[in-house]
């Protein structure tokens, strides 16, 4: 069992968070401040922790910093009402693993509680493989079974990122943080374009389909068939 | 002072109630009064110094008048002669300011107008200050001081010759009524004028509090007087007038843009209530019911998507930060912005040129400055239709480096070319193309927090430049009160920003 711990300050926000955590099988400790929440994260040792950002009695920053200095590496994301870009780089300088502003879906939530759950390893390998596909970081080349995949220098990166995480849900905005390094969302879909190359170029004819769209929401990279 | 706002909610502007007339605590009036204290003192010391130089000349004289006198009467031989001699005298005096007096050596008196010899005289032929006794014609005595000479005479009396200064006297009465006549009206006009001249500022500051409060109370219309330009109080108040004008301007388009968000945010919103609303009394399946869930949250989403917008553009509008600045390799920059938008562009059969000069950088934020070239390129794109082309370029212009995106869409008119630099201006020729109509104001602000200028170029496809300047323009950053330049009216096409 998978075991979270929520520092929100607000009940009734922290209430439909926890149900819906423990809909998708989450343990989920609730506290309301940032000193009973640094007590808990010390006390329980969750697995992954979702701060809100502004708290009553701690900031959350400085939770997430003091959890830091005991050397507790579980990783956390930040809640904030504050978007501000100066803000979130300054929440995951302070040790925060990811940021997410309020208000999100709950899809968000989700999708990047499991990526900071499954980050992946950090791996010595030359090739990521991920079913059929196998991917070459030294020599970047592409293979789906025997077919070569030629991609282009920003399509070798998103699947790269879509290989560490496979069966995972990859929203939008993950993929233009992390693939992209976009700091805001632009007004038009650039994900999908891209995605939709990629998919056209690794899910060839009469092969199974390996990347997957999730409606309104993102993007999975599937290696079970 | 009536309509002053409660005290609590601005003591600052409120002029404290005087119990004395104010104008009496005033400091102009307390100058004046001043003013008027120490020219009082210097004119009584200039009439002082007059009378008393007079009145030691005139007493210096009057006694070298009777030193000869007496030396002319001394010198008549006879007694009885002398006797007729100080009758004739004391006859030629019309004014009686004459004395005389001839006393035996046991005191009596053997002539003259004196009644007796005054005990305290000295016969040392010295002019001395007495007091005297005087026999009237009538037979009485008076007493008087007097100036006085006496001599023994060789036969043992006393000849005594005095005179009165009665010049003295009046020339302290002039001299007291020249201070009566000139100096208290002097003083009293020098109060005057300080109490007018501080009667006159108290109104004028009393007027201006007035005007203030009405401002505080919101009436931003109102201004303070003035009179000429040349004045201390006008020239500050002109001063204040414009800084007035510019916050009125401020306010009025702050006021502006909340009715623009009131409008765009309600918009989703409203639309979203009522899909809720219907969806709650009309489906009958879940499935119904999740369509129009579905629905409301797009609604709800689109609002929110605006708010962020704003957020985003008043983040950057306010900011000030130059510190985070480093050196931007434009080339590579705008090689990364083609990269990314090459498929889009591609999709819609635009063709994307990219032609950047190498080894230009500028001063500035990297993110930011994607952010705001990657607006231009998705508008560019956005508006072109199937078939056309987009451009970016970097080029090398007078002491500038410049950006340009060009596009072979339908440009942006003169008219609206202002217009699209608003808020939530949308082209109502593109009204059903995405978009919330923040994107320019996004690229406006980001190019004014660099320093940079942004022109816009009206005209069949639109071409927009962002100009960098050579040196470190960057400090001034937002200062810069117009970084928008309008070029090159000519009548053409619509649209306009995302």
């Amino acid at each position: 069992m998978t075991k979270l711990l929520l520092i929100e300050d607000d009940a009734e926000t922290a209430e439909e968070i926890t149900a819906e955590l423990a809909d998708c099988g989450f343990v989920v400790e609730w506290a309301s401040n940032g000193i009973d929440g640094l007590d808990k994260a010390r006390a329980l040792r969750p697995d992954a922790m979702i701060v809100d950002r502004l708290l009553p009695g701690m900031d959350g920053l400085t939770v997430i910093e003091a959890l830091r200095k005991d050397q507790v590496r579980t990783p956390v994301l930040v809640l904030s009402a504050l978007g501000a870009v100066d803000d979130r780089v300054r929440g995951l300088r302070m040790g925060g693993d990811d940021y997410l502003t309020k208000p999100f879906a709950f899809v968000e939530l989700i999708a990047r509680i499991e990526a900071l759950l499954r980050r992946p390893a950090e791996s010595r390998d030359r090739t990521l493989r991920a079913g059929p596909l196998e991917l070459d970081l030294i020599e970047r080349t592409v293979k789906r079974g025997d077919r070569v995949i030629d991609l282009l220098p920003r399509e070798f990166r998103l699947l790269e990122y879509m290989m560490q995480r496979c069966d995972q849900l990859l929203t939008r905005a993950m993929l233009l943080e992390e693939v992209w390094n976009y700091k805001f969302v632009p007004a038009t879909n650039l994900v999908d374009v891209h995605m939709g190359r990629l998919r056209h170029k690794v899910d060839g004819p009469g092969d199974i389909p390996m990347i997957h769209n999730v409606r309104g929401t993102g993007f999975i990279l599937r290696t079970g068939v | 002072m009536s309509e002053a706002p409660d005290s609590s909610f601005a003591p600052g502007y409120k002029v404290p109630r005087m119990r004395s007339p104010q104008f009496i605590q005033s400091t102009t009036f307390r100058w004046a009064l001043t003013v008027a204290g120490i020219l009082a003192i210097f004119v009584t010391l200039l009439f002082g110094f007059i009378y008393w130089k007079t009145d030691k000349y005139l007493v210096a004289r009057s006694d070298s008048m009777i030193a000869g006198n007496l030396n002319i009467i001394a010198a008549v031989p006879e007694e009885d002669r002398r006797l007729h001699a100080i009758d004739q005298h004391l006859k030629e005096d019309p004014r009686s300011v004459q004395y005389a007096g001839l006393f035996d050596a046991n005191g009596a008196r053997l002539g003259g107008n004196l009644e007796r010899l005054p005990p305290d005289l000295k016969l040392d032929d010295s002019v001395q200050r007495v007091a005297v006794e005087k026999v009237l014609p009538d037979g009485n005595e008076e007493n008087r001081v007097i100036r006085a000479i006496a001599r023994l005479m060789p036969n043992g009396n006393v000849l005594v010759i005095g005179r009165e200064v009665d010049e003295a006297n009046k020339i302290s009465h002039v001299v007291g009524l020249a201070v009566t006549l000139g100096l208290l009206p002097g003083f009293c006009l020098c109060l005057l004028a300080g109490a007018w001249l501080s009667v006159r500022a108290q109104n004028r500051v009393e007027e201006i509090n007035q005007r203030v409060q009405r401002i505080i109370a919101g009436d931003l219309r109102e201004r303070l007087p003035y009179r000429s330009v040349d004045e201390p109080l006008s020239k500050l108040a002109i001063i204040v007038n414009g800084m007035l004008d510019k916050m009125e301007t401020m306010i009025h388009a702050l006021a502006g843009v909340g009715n623009d968000i009131a409008h765009d945010v309600r918009t989703p919103l409203t639309r979203a209530r009522l899909t809720l609303e219907r969806g709650r009394t009309n489906a009958t399946s879940l499935d119904q019911l999740q369509d129009v869930v579905d629905r409301s949250i797009a609604g709800i989403d689109q609002a929110l998507t605006i708010v962020t917008a704003l957020l985003r553009l008043a983040e950057i509008e306010n900011s000030r930060r130059s510190a985070g600045f480093g050196e931007v390799a434009l080339d590579d920059m705008l090689e990364e912005i083609g990269d990314i938008y090459e498929p889009i562009a591609e999709n819609k059969n635009i063709a994307l040129r990219i032609e950047a000069s190498r080894h230009m950088t500028v001063r500035g934020d990297r993110d930011l400055l994607v952010e705001a070239v990657a607006n231009l390129v998705d508008n560019a794109i956005k508006f072109t239709p199937e078939g056309g082309k987009v451009g970016i370029e970097l080029t090398r212009g007078e002491g500038a480096v410049v950006v340009r995106v060009t596009d072979t869409g339908c440009g942006i008119s003169a008219s609206e070319r202002d217009a699209v630099q608003r808020r939530f201006y949308r082209s109502d020729k593109i009204r059903n193309t995405p978009g919330v109509g923040l994107g320019l104001n996004l690229v406006t602000a980001i190019v004014k927090l660099h320093g940079f200028r942004l022109k816009i170029f009206s005209g069949p496809g639109c071409r927009v430049e962002i100009i960098c300047p050579d040196g470190p323009t960057w400090t001034q950053s937002g200062l810069a009160s117009t970084p928008i330049e309008n070029v090159m009216p000519s009548p053409a096409a619509v649209p306009s920003g995302t």
